[in-house]
């Protein structure tokens, strides 16, 4: 999509691959925690590597980033796409961070196990929003579609009402407190969190891509 | 490959060998006449020959009233022709863009080839016939051959001072006229000094002007309205004379003239070598 | 309320309108209208031919001085038209300084003489207020202390960057309210450069300055406004950090970004 006519531009397709390397393995990491915990699977040690991994390369992407602005001194537009890079890579090792939470929940305390179905059915399907969420952000550092970015708010905006009303659900209910109680509220926590990063690359492409800076959450 | 070498190689050093003889062919007249110049002028050459003045026949004499009448008239020349010269080439070179820089550019190179004896008959006809052979005769004519070598001089070497010169003048709110004397005009002043060098090299030697402008003389200067003495016209004059006394003269001033103008050529050359360091 | 406005009016220092302006039959500056504030720096970028020197020219008259250029419009500077019936333009040039690409001290002239020649040959004859006047010009380029002892040396005998220090100080000493600066380092060392941008900053508390600049870094590190000039047309102008982070132009944004051609 950009030329190479410029200097810059070799060491800015280098940065959108690290970014890209990042999302796929940002998405691998979140969707098999998610898997251990709904179907009741050990992925601790598997996730704690790819979210080491992450942590190496968001490293990674902001030491290039750094030398992309000491070597050229980007301006305008070159300058908003790598202020935004950092951002970026920033959520992106959220995510790892996070996949690696939910693991640490399935190990430390249960999965699903003991719940009854509609807080399953709950889990499952905000975490199919979630992931479908990042799946979005991944492929926007590629197409900086900005009405896919829009999508994105609009998905987050649904998983934080699943998230309240969750809440509120288990509040109606007079039930104990158990470790699914305990597990599933940690769990929707984090999806949360993990959406709210995923409207910033949202708002991030957006800024790259108009200029503006918008908050779309 | 070899051969090819060779055959350059033959061919370079006969070219110089070409060369080489031409100049020293062309040398050969030049060191004659110094070397004549030197031997004969040396021999007129004494303590007399720079205090006393023209001898009668048979006498001892020098030059000095020459010298003296030489100074003069060059300086006269000079009074006349260098403001006009160094004017005329303020004007060419800093109002360019005047139509009137044209023609007189033209005008100056026409003058510059005018034939020296056709200027010596313009001021016979100018001054001569009014106030008779005199000083003020042959330095205005003098002047005239002056004017066009100091104009093309000044002219060039104003050039030769950079636009950014004149503009850093302007821009500080100097007026055109100051930035030109003030400034300009500094910056190009060892070229101008050059010039006039130059100028007076040239009419130190012209004889033929003089000859038509200043009549014959042979006492000391006694006023500019009256002839008076000079080197060049003595040289024409002793020369062709039959007196002994008066062509030895010849040789010696024919010897002081040529020092003269080569003295001037070295200051000038001291002069210009500045501008390359 | 109409002194507020009036204050806005008078804190710029130039007001162009329909400014144009032509080599020959070539028009190199196209309908330029911009306010310039005043005690600030305004950067001028752009492509080489884009009319950059040649707006700064049309601000203190030098345009004119190069035969077949024209100006149309109105340039007012300080609210009146430098282009004005009855407006001097040496008298424009004494309020206008103007320093240049290659540093341009005079030649035979010395370091002190370098300075004080605008003010002597603008008529003031009182030799310790020249003297006064050269030192504390010298001293605001930062040159006194280096050249103190030899102040009857040649200004040609000084480094690059010091010569256009001396440049500047020789503007500074006729006391200008403006300082117009085309490309003021371009050919200088990085170091000297340096030098020069601080300055230009030091000299911003007291003086308007319009520099134009090929490079682009320096418009950024060193300039409140920049103006994007092409093919003799303002593109955009603005506060430099939205033009160098967010130009609102596709051309500006192009040129910042090396993307031209």
């Amino acid at each position: 999509m950009m030329k190479m006519t410029r200097l810059i531009d070799a060491g800015l397709e280098q940065v959108k691959n690290i970014l890209l390397r990042m999302g796929n393995i940002a998405h691998e990491a979140i969707s098999t925690s998610l898997k251990g915990y709904i179907e009741g699977l050990s992925t601790y040690s598997e996730v704690q590597k790819i979210s080491d991994i992450l942590i190496i390369t968001e490293e990674e992407a902001n030491d290039k980033i750094f030398e992309l602005i000491a070597r050229f001194q980007p301006v305008a537009s070159d300058l908003r796409l790598l202020k935004s890079c950092m951002k970026i890579s920033y959520s992106l090792a959220r995510y790892g961070r996070y996949a690696l939470d939910i693991s640490q929940i399935y190990e430390k305390i249960d999965g699903l196990a003991l719940c009854e179905d509609w807080i399953r059915n709950h889990i499952i399907e905000m975490s199919e929003k979630v992931l479908k969420m990042i799946q979005i952000s991944v492929e926007l550092l590629n197409n900086r579609d900005i009405n896919e970015a829009r999508n994105l708010s609009e998905i987050e905006k649904q998983v934080d009402e699943m998230y309240f009303k969750y809440l509120d659900n288990l509040m109606d209910k007079p039930s104990t407190v158990n470790k699914c109680i305990i597990s599933s509220v940690l769990v929707v926590r984090y999806l949360e969190r993990i959406a709210d990063h995923a409207t910033y690359i949202g708002e991030s492409i957006f800024y790259i891509v108009t200029g503006e800076k918008i908050i779309l959450r | 490959m070899m051969d090819n070498y060779r055959i350059r190689k033959i061919k370079d050093r006969l070219m110089r060998i070409l060369l080489w003889s031409s100049l020293i062919i062309a040398m050969i007249p030049l060191f004659s006449i110094l070397l004549d110049v030197f031997i004969n002028g040396a021999r007129a050459i004494n303590i007399d020959f720079f205090l006393l003045p023209t001898p009668t026949v048979g006498e001892k004499g020098g030059i000095a009233n020459a010298i003296q009448g030489t100074l003069i008239t060059l300086g006269l020349a000079s009074i006349i022709g260098v403001p006009i010269g160094i004017m005329s080439g303020i004007f060419l070179s800093e109002y360019h863009d005047s139509k009137l820089s044209q023609p007189v550019r033209f005008i100056n190179d026409v003058l510059s080839g005018f034939p020296s004896i056709v200027v010596g008959i313009f001021g016979y006809v100018l001054i001569v016939s009014v106030i008779g052979f005199s000083v003020i005769a042959a330095a205005f004519s003098l002047a005239i051959i002056m004017i066009p070598i100091v104009t093309r001089t000044t002219e060039e070497s104003l050039r030769m001072v950079p636009v950014a010169i004149r503009e850093a003048a302007l821009a500080l709110g100097i007026r055109r006229w100051k930035t030109i004397i003030f400034i300009v005009l500094k910056g190009g002043r060892k070229g101008i000094v050059t010039g006039v060098l130059l100028a007076l090299a040239r009419i130190a030697g012209e004889s033929a002007p003089v000859l038509v402008t200043m009549g014959y003389w042979r006492w000391w200067f006694s006023g500019l309205n009256r002839p008076a003495s000079n080197l060049a016209l003595n040289i024409y004059l002793f020369a062709i004379s039959p007196f002994e006394n008066w062509r030895t003269l010849a040789w010696g001033s024919a010897l002081f003239l040529i020092l003269m103008i080569l003295g001037i050529s070295i200051l000038i050359r001291v002069l210009t070598r500045g501008k390359y360091e | 309320m109409n002194r507020q406005k009036l204050e806005a009016e008078l804190s710029y220092k130039f007001e162009i309108e329909n400014l144009n302006a032509w080599f020959g039959s070539k028009q190199v500056l196209k309908n330029i209208n911009m306010k310039i504030k005043e005690k600030a720096i305004t950067a001028i970028i752009g492509p080489s031919g884009c009319g950059k020197t040649t707006l700064i020219r049309c601000l203190n008259r030098m345009h004119e001085t190069v035969p077949d250029a024209k100006v149309t419009g109105r340039v007012l500077f300080n609210g009146v038209d430098v282009y004005g019936r009855d407006i001097d333009p040496v008298q424009i040039r004494r309020k206008i300084g103007m320093i240049f690409q290659k540093p341009n001290p005079f030649p035979m002239m010395s370091i002190y003489d370098n300075v004080a020649i605008g003010l002597k040959l603008n008529g003031v004859k009182d030799k310790r207020k020249v003297d006064s006047i050269v030192e504390k010009s010298l001293r605001m380029v930062g040159l006194w202390d280096e050249v103190k002892d030899e102040l009857n040396k040649s200004g040609a005998s000084l480094s690059g960057g010091q010569q256009q220090r001396l440049c500047i100080a020789r503007a500074l000493a006729v006391e200008p309210e403006v300082l117009l600066m085309d490309e003021p380092t371009s050919a200088l060392d990085p170091i000297s450069s340096a030098k020069i941008e601080l300055l230009i900053r030091e000299l911003a508390e007291d003086y308007t300055i319009i520099i134009v600049t090929h490079n682009m870094q320096q418009a950024a590190r060193v300039s409140d406004y920049t103006a994007f000039l092409y093919l003799g047309e303002l593109i955009e102008y603005g506060p430099t950090r939205q033009i160098f982070e967010n130009p609102k132009n596709e051309l500006t944004e192009k040129y910042l970004t090396g993307g031209f051609g």
